[in-house]
C-alpha cells in the first residue's frame, strides 16, 4: 500500500493539475426521496405540486378530504426535506391557517411520525397517510389547537359548526381563518 | 391559544458570567461544585523521561481550569524534546524543560498558575512536608524505585492520590493509589438507573393521589383514561392484582408479567398504558439497595464512627440508622416525564419531592444527633452535602485504594491477595495482564541496568530496554527473561498451573510485547502518550470532584489492538 | 541524556530541497527504523521507507478543526507528517476555548481552520498546513484525490455522510490510489468512539448510522397544550413562539438577544403551568442542543484516530479496519475505563456502499425514452418504471403524477441537453429494493 502509494503520488498531482469538473454526484437523501417518490401511492384525494421539478426535496401536498368533517376543502402541506434525511424526518407544515385540533394557527402539524416517533425505515408514503388520517380522525386528546380540541371534545356539533365557517374564510371565537374551500 | 402576556423582568442574574460562558461545556458535565473542586487543587508533576504524557495530562487540565500545577523536572531541552513535546518551541532549546513546558501550558488558561521545580528529585524528596502543598501527584516513569517508594510513602500519609504513569511506544499503563477510603456519591448513573418510584412501597400521599385519580377508570371519558400518570396506573393494578392474589406482592416475574397483560388488556395503545407496560418489569421492585451500597452503609467507618470522620460516614451511618428503621433508603425525590395533564404531573411531583424532604429532614436530624454524640459543639456538616447523599443514596461508591505496586531491584515482585486472581487474568484473551507484567519487567530493567547515581547536571541516567543506539534485540531479550521470571513468580504465589499449550502462547506473547516496547527504546509516540495523558486527566477529574466512578487500580492501553484493560492490583 | 542521541539508521535526505533537520526526530526515525513485533514484514521494511512515508509522501485531509482537530493537528504534527490540509467553516467561540488549545480569547471571531493552521506551523516548524475556511461540499473529487488519507474530527452526522459518500463513489477499481481510507471520531462528555473505513471494502459511516442515536423529541401536542417539565417550555418558546411573535427574524442560536428572548419565553410560560428549573444555560443547551464536551476525551479520540493513520500510512503495526478485523472502538470513561473494540459488518444493503455507482456510455444524440427502452433490456436492471435524476435535475419521474407531467417533455429530448459528460445518474425502480447510480460518460 505504502510503496503504491509514494509511486502514485506524482501521476495523482497531475491529474489534481489538470483540474476535473467538479462531478455532481446524487446525494444520499435525493436518492432515497426518489426512492420513496417512486413508491408513493396518492389517492384521488391527495396530489403533490413540485414548484421546481428539479428540486424534489422541497414539494407542496395537496389534501382534498372526500368525507369526514373536512369534506369540501383544499389543504395545503409544504414539504421540507434535509440531506440528512432519512435521519430526520422531513419538515412539514399546513400553509393555510386552519381551524383543526392537531395544526396550530402557524401551520405546525402534531403527528407522532413527523417528531417523536420518527424512524430512518419510514417512508413518504407512511407521513402522507398520517396527514390524510388527521382529516379523517381529529385527535382531541392531544391537541396543538386548544380551543378546537375543547370544542371537539365538549361539543361535537358545534365543532362541525366551526370548522364549517372556518373553512369558508369565517372567524371561530374572534380568530378568522382562510378560505379553503374548493368552490 | 391567545398569547398570554406575562410580564416577567428579565432575570439577570441567571445570565451566564464570563467563566460560565467559557466552561458551559464542561459545567453541563461535573457542574458548579465540580468546577469548585477542581479551581481549589494544586497538581504536581514529576517527569524523568520524555515527559509527554505527564504534560499532555496537565494540557487537559489546564483546559478546563484546576488551580495550580507543578512540574518538577531538572532536564534541559534538547532537540529530540521538540519532536515529541508540543508544549516546548524551538527557542526552548537548552533552556529548562520545566520552565518552558510551564510556559507554554499557562498559555492555554489565563484563571491557571503553573509553577518550574528544577531541582533534582533526590533533593526534593529529602526536604520535610515537601507533598503538603499538593492535592495530587503524577510521576511519570522511568524513576528510580527508591524515590518512588518515597513519593509513596509521602504521598499516602498525607492521603494524597499518586498516579504513576508510564507510555512507550504503542503502549501506555497508568496505576491509581487512592486514600484508604475514597469515597463518592456522585457517580452520574444513567438516568433511567436513578428513577425511583416505589411502586412497591408507596407512601399514603401517593396512594391518596393515585386512588383519586384511577377512582371510577372503568367509566372514565377516553381523554380523561388517556391522561392518567402511567405511575398511578402501576399503583392501580398492582392493587387490583393483590387483591385478586391474596394480598402478595407481585414480586415475581410471572406476578410482573401477569399486570403487564393485565395493563395492556385495558388500555390498549394507549400512550400512558404503553408507558406503564414497559415499566412494569423495573418499576415492580422492592427499594433494597444492592449489596455494594450496604456494604458501605455497614463499612466499619460507620460502625465505629470516630468524632474527626470525614462527613462521608456521619451521613452513611445516618443513612445507615434510616434503612434499619425504614427497610429503605431516602427517597431520590426524582419523577420522570411521563404522559399527563401538566398539574397532574406537577402534583405528583410535588408528593415525591416532598417525601423526599422528608426523609431528608430525618436523615439530617439524625446527623445531628451523631455529631453531638462526637462531640462537635455544633453542626459541622453541610445540609447540601446531606441532601445531595440521600438524592443519590442509591449509587454511592466506596474505593478502597490499594498501594501502588513498586518493582524494587533483586526482589521479586509479589501480588499478595490479587495473585490468584491476576493468575487467572493471564489467559485472558480479553485482558491486558501480560502487558503489565512487560511494564514491570521495563521498571526492573531500568532500575538494574542504571548507574547507581544522578548526572552532574541533575538530569537522571536512567536506562530504558532498547534506547535508541543500544542493541535492541539483546535488550528485548534481557526484558523477556524478567518478564517471564514475573509470570512464573506469579503462577506459583498463586499456587496454580497454565498447561501448554497456553503456556508457551503466553511466553511467545509476552516476548513480543517485550520486543515491541523494547523498539521504542523507552520512548513516547506522541500519539499513545497523548491518549493516555486523556485517559489520566479524565481520571484525575474523577478523582478531584470525586464524581464519576475512576479506574481501580491500573489501566492498561494497547494501541496496537485500540483496546484498554483494567485490572486491580 | 537524549542530548548526545543520533537516530541509529536513518538520514533521509529532504531531496535537496531543504535544510530540515532530522534530529528533532529522533525518537520516531529510531522507533520506525526497528521491526515491529507485530508489523508484517511484507509490507514493514524498518528505516527510510516508513520515515519517508510519514515526513514526505503522505498527504492527510483533517475535517473539523474543533476539539477533535486542533488536537489532531497537533498529533499530526508530531507524528512528523509534514503535508496536512484542514477545512472547518466555524470561527472561533469563546465556549470552544475549555477545550481547542490552539485558540486564545484573543482569536474569538476568526476562522478556526486558519488560526489553528498557523499555530502548529509556528511551533512545529517544517510542517505545511493548509487551511480552507468553508464547507466539505465546496470542494470537488480533484481536491479530494489529492490526499491518502481522511481525518474527521465532525460534530455533524450531515457532514459525516456527505464525505463518506464522496469518498466510496471516488473508488476506481482501476486505480488503487483512488481508495482514501477514512478515520472519524466523535465523543460525548466522558464517552468516544473512533473508527476506521476503507471505502467500498468495509462497514461504511451509511452502513453504520445507527450507531448515531437519534435526538429525542417531544411530541409537539405535549409542548402546546400539556408541558411537564422545564425543556418543554424551551422547545414550546423555540419551535412554537419564535413562529408566532418574530417569524420574520431567522433564528440566530449564537446571538444572546435570541436566547433570552427564547428564555424569558419558556420561564414565563413555565410559571404559568408551575414548572420549575429552566434556566438560561438549559435554554441554550436545549436550542442548540449542545453536547458536553471536555478536552480529555478529546484528547483521547483525536489520538486514537491519529494513531490508526500513523500506523496505516508508517505499516509500522496492524492498524484497525482492515477487511475482517476490529473497525470501531467505543470508548467509555464515565464509569472506569472501558474500550469495546469491534468490528462492525458491512451492510449488503447500504444505500452508499451496498449499491456503487457503475459507469454508463451513453450516446449524446440518444433520447431519454430511447436511454429508458435500453434500461429495460439491461440485464442488471428490468426495469418497469424507472425514476431518473442527476443530483440537480429530474428527468423524469413516472409517478407522482404532477412530476410525471412536468417531466414528460424530457422523454423527446436528447441526452446531451439533459445532462453533462461525467455527469452521475440515479436510477431506482419500485421493482428494486436499492437505487442504481450510473456514472454517465458520452460515446
Amino acid at each position: 500500500m505504502l510503496k503504491i502509494w509514494s509511486m502514485k503520488q506524482q501521476q495523482q498531482k497531475n491529474e489534481a493539475a489538470s483540474g476535473q469538473a467538479k462531478k455532481k454526484k446524487v446525494t444520499a437523501a435525493q436518492l432515497r426521496v426518489q426512492k420513496d417518490l417512486s413508491e408513493l401511492s396518492l389517492p384521488g384525494t391527495m396530489k403533490t405540486t413540485f414548484p421546481n421539478p428539479d428540486d424534489i426535496l422541497n414539494f407542496t401536498l395537496t389534501i382534498t378530504p372526500d368525507e369526514g368533517l373536512y369534506k369540501g376543502g383544499q389543504f395545503n402541506f409544504s414539504f421540507a426535506i434535509s440531506q440528512n434525511f432519512p435521519h430526520e424526518p422531513p419538515k412539514v407544515k399546513c400553509k393555510e391557517k386552519i381551524y383543526h385540533p392537531n395544526i396550530d394557527l402557524e401551520g405546525n402539524v402534531c403527528l407522532n411520525i413527523l417528531r417523536e416517533d420518527w424512524k430512518p425505515v419510514l417512508n413518504l408514503n407512511a407521513v402522507v397517510v398520517g396527514l390524510q388520517f388527521l382529516f379523517l380522525e381529529p385527535n382531541a386528546s392531544d391537541p396543538l389547537n386548544k380551543d378546537a380540541a375543547n370544542d371537539l371534545m365538549s361539543d361535537r356539533d358545534r365543532f362541525r359548526r366551526n370548522v364549517r365557517s372556518s373553512m369558508g374564510g369565517g372567524q371561530v371565537k374572534g380568530e378568522s381563518f382562510d378560505r379553503v374551500l374548493l368552490k | 391559544m391567545a398569547p398570554k402576556r406575562t410580564a416577567t423582568p428579565p432575570p439577570l442574574h441567571d445570565l451566564p458570567t464570563a467563566k460560565e460562558k467559557k466552561y458551559d461545556r464542561q459545567l453541563r458535565l461535573w457542574g458548579a461544585s465540580g468546577q469548585q473542586a477542581l479551581e481549589e487543587t494544586h497538581i504536581l508533576l514529576i517527569d524523568n523521561g520524555s515527559g509527554v504524557t505527564g504534560t499532555e495530562a496537565l494540557k487537559n487540565l489546564v483546559l478546563p481550569g484546576i488551580g495550580q500545577f507543578s512540574i518538577l523536572d531538572p532536564a534541559v531541552v534538547t532537540e529530540a524534546d521538540l519532536g515529541v513535546n508540543f508544549f516546548l518551541e524551538d527557542e526552548s532549546l537548552g533552556k529548562f524543560r520545566a520552565e518552558e513546558t510551564v510556559r507554554l501550558l499557562v498559555e492555554l488558561n489565563p484563571d491557571v498558575k503553573g509553577t518550574a521545580v528544577k531541582e533534582p528529585l533526590e533533593t526534593f524528596l529529602a526536604k520535610d512536608g515537601v507533598f503538603t502543598p499538593y492535592t495530587l501527584v503524577l510521576v511519570a516513569a522511568p524513576i528510580e524505585p527508591t524515590n518512588l517508594a518515597q513519593i509513596q510513602k509521602h504521598t499516602a500519609a498525607l492521603n494524597i492520590p499518586l498516579f504513576y504513569l508510564h507510555s512507550v511506544g504503542y503502549y501506555a499503563h497508568f496505576s491509581i493509589q487512592l486514600p484508604p477510603a475514597f469515597p463518592i456519591v456522585d457517580t452520574h448513573p444513567d438516568a433511567t438507573a436513578l428513577d425511583d418510584l416505589r411502586v412497591l412501597k408507596p407512601w399514603p400521599e401517593l396512594i391518596k393521589f393515585s386512588q383519586e385519580k384511577t377512582n371510577g377508570i372503568q367509566s372514565m371519558s377516553a381523554h380523561e383514561k388517556g391522561h392518567i400518570p402511567y405511575v398511578c396506573l402501576l399503583l392501580h393494578y398492582v392493587d387490583k392484582w393483590m387483591a385478586e392474589n391474596d394480598g402478595k406482592l407481585p414480586e415475581a416475574y410471572k406476578d410482573k408479567t401477569a399486570v403487564r397483560n393485565m395493563i395492556r388488556a385495558e388500555g390498549g395503545d394507549e400512550e400512558n398504558f404503553e408507558e406503564a407496560y414497559g415499566a412494569v418489569l423495573k418499576s415492580l421492585n422492592p427499594p433494597k439497595p444492592s449489596s455494594s451500597v450496604r456494604e458501605i452503609l455497614t463499612a466499619p467507618e460507620t460502625q465505629q464512627l470516630s468524632p474527626n470522620a470525614a462527613s462521608f460516614w456521619f451521613i452513611a451511618r445516618a443513612v445507615q440508622e434510616f434503612y434499619n428503621k425504614h427497610g429503605v433508603l431516602p427517597l431520590p425525590g426524582g419523577l420522570p416525564d411521563m404522559k399527563a395533564h401538566s398539574n397532574d404531573y406537577i402534583s405528583l411531583q410535588k408528593i415525591y419531592k416532598e417525601k423526599a424532604r422528608q426523609d431528608f429532614a430525618e436523615v439530617t436530624s439524625t446527623v445531628q444527633q451523631l455529631e453531638q454524640t462526637a462531640g462537635h459543639s455544633k453542626p459541622i456538616i453541610d445540609p447540601k452535602e446531606i441532601e445531595n447523599f440521600c438524592k443519590g443514596a442509591a449509587h454511592i461508591h466506596l474505593v478502597r485504594g490499594r498501594p501502588l505496586q513498586i518493582a524494587q531491584p533483586g526482589a521479586d515482585v509479589k501480588f499478595n491477595d490479587r495473585a490468584k486472581a491476576l493468575a487467572n487474568e493471564l489467559t485472558n484473551p480479553e485482558g491486558l495482564m501480560g502487558l503489565y507484567i512487560a511494564f514491570l519487567a521495563f521498571d526492573d530493567f531500568v532500575a538494574t541496568h542504571s548507574p547507581p547515581t544522578t548526572q552532574a547536571d541533575g538530569t537522571s541516567s536512567l536506562i530504558a530496554p532498547g534506547e535508541p543506539g543500544a542493541d535492541h534485540e539483546a535488550d528485548a531479550a534481557k526484558l523477556t527473561g524478567i518478564a517471564h521470571k514475573i509470570v512464573d513468580n506469579l503462577i506459583t504465589e498463586a499456587g496454580t498451573r497454565i498447561e501448554d499449550p497456553e503456556y508457551s502462547e503466553l511466553k511467545e506473547e509476552i516476548e513480543r510485547l517485550c520486543t515491541e516496547i523494547t523498539r521504542a527504546g523507552g520512548k513516547e509516540l506522541h500519539n499513545i502518550a497523548s491518549l493516555a495523558g486523556g485517559m489520566i486527566a479524565q481520571e484525575i477529574i474523577k478523582v478531584l470532584t470525586a464524581q464519576y466512578i475512576p479506574v481501580h487500580n491500573c489501566c492498561l492501553f494497547d494501541g496496537i489492538a485500540s483496546r484498554s484493560s483494567v485490572l486491580r492490583i | 541524556m537524549a542530548a548526545t542521541m543520533q537516530p541509529e539508521a536513518v538520514r533521509p535526505s529532504m531531496n535537496g530541497e531543504s535544510d530540515f533537520s532530522r534530529a528533532k526526530w529522533a525518537y520516531l526515525d529510531s522507533f520506525l527504523s526497528r521491526p515491529g513485533a507485530y508489523s508484517d514484514p511484507e509490507m514493514f521494511v524498518p528505516g527510510e521507507i516508513p520515515v519517508k512515508s510519514i515526513s514526505e509522501s503522505a498527504q492527510i485531509l483533517v475535517i473539523g478543526a474543533g476539539g477533535l482537530g486542533c488536537e489532531i493537528l497537533k498529533n499530526l504534527a508530531l507524528s512528523g507528517f509534514r503535508n496536512i490540509h484542514v477545512i472547518d467553516m466555524d470561527t472561533i467561540d469563546v465556549s470552544n476555548l475549555n477545550r481547542q488549545f490552539l485558540f486564545r480569547a484573543k482569536d474569538v471571531g476568526k476562522p478556526k481552520a486558519s488560526v489553528a493552521a498557523e499555530f502548529v506551523m509556528k511551533r512545529v516548524p517544517g510542517c505545511n498546513i493548509t487551511p480552507f475556511v468553508g464547507k466539505i461540499q465546496d470542494k470537488d473529487e480533484a481536491y479530494y484525490k489529492q490526499f491518502n488519507l481522511v481525518i474527521c474530527g465532525l460534530d455533524s452526522i450531515e457532514a459525516r455522510r456527505w464525505i463518506n459518500a464522496t469518498l466510496i463513489d471516488m473508488v476506481d477499481d482501476e486505480d488503487p490510489d483512488s481508495l482514501k481510507p477514512l478515520i472519524d471520531g466523535g465523543t460525548e462528555g466522558f464517552k468516544g468512539q473512533s473508527r476506521v473505513i476503507l471505502p467500498t471494502m468495509t462497514s461504511c459511516i451509511e452502513c453504520q448510522l445507527d450507531m448515531h442515536a437519534p435526538r429525542a423529541a417531544v411530541p409537539l401536542c405535549t409542548l402546546a397544550t400539556i408541558p411537564r417539565q422545564p425543556q418543554h417550555c424551551i422547545e414550546w418558546a423555540h419551535i412554537i413562539k419564535w413562529e408566532e411573535e418574530r417569524k420574520d427574524i431567522q433564528l440566530d442560536t449564537d446571538e444572546p438577544e435570541h436566547i433570552t428572548w427564547l428564555y424569558q419565553k419558556a420561564l414565563s410560560r413555565a410559571e404559568e403551568f408551575g414548572i420549575q428549573g429552566v434556566t438560561y444555560s438549559m435554554t441554550q443547551g436545549v436550542v442548540k442542543n449542545i453536547i458536553p464536551a471536555i478536552a480529555s476525551t478529546n484528547a483521547i479520540i483525536a489520538a486514537s484516530c491519529c494513531n490508526e493513520a500513523f500506523k496505516l500510512i508508517s505499516s509500522s503495526a496492524p492498524s484497525l479496519g482492515m477487511p475482517g478485523t476490529n473497525n470501531y472502538m467505543q470508548y467509555t470513561g464515565d464509569a472506569g475505563v472501558y474500550t469495546f473494540t469491534f468490528e462492525h459488518q458491512k451492510k449488503d444493503d447500504c444505500p452508499v456502499c451496498g449499491n456503487l455507482p457503475k459507469d454508463l456510455t451513453v450516446d449524446p444524440e440518444q433520447t431519454l425514452e430511447e436511454l429508458i427502452e435500453s434500461f429495460a433490456a439491461r440485464p442488471e436492471s428490468q426495469l418497469k418504471k424507472p425514476t431518473l435524476k442527476t443530483e440537480g435535475k429530474s428527468l423524469y419521474f413516472p409517478y407522482p403524477p404532477s412530476l410525471e407531467e412536468q417531466t414528460r417533455p424530457n422523454l423527446k429530448r436528447k441526452m446531451k441537453d439533459l445532462l453533462s459528460n461525467g455527469e452521475q445518474l440515479a436510477v431506482s425502480d419500485p421493482a428494486y429494493p436499492i437505487s442504481f447510480r450510473y456514472n454517465v460518460s458520452f460515446s
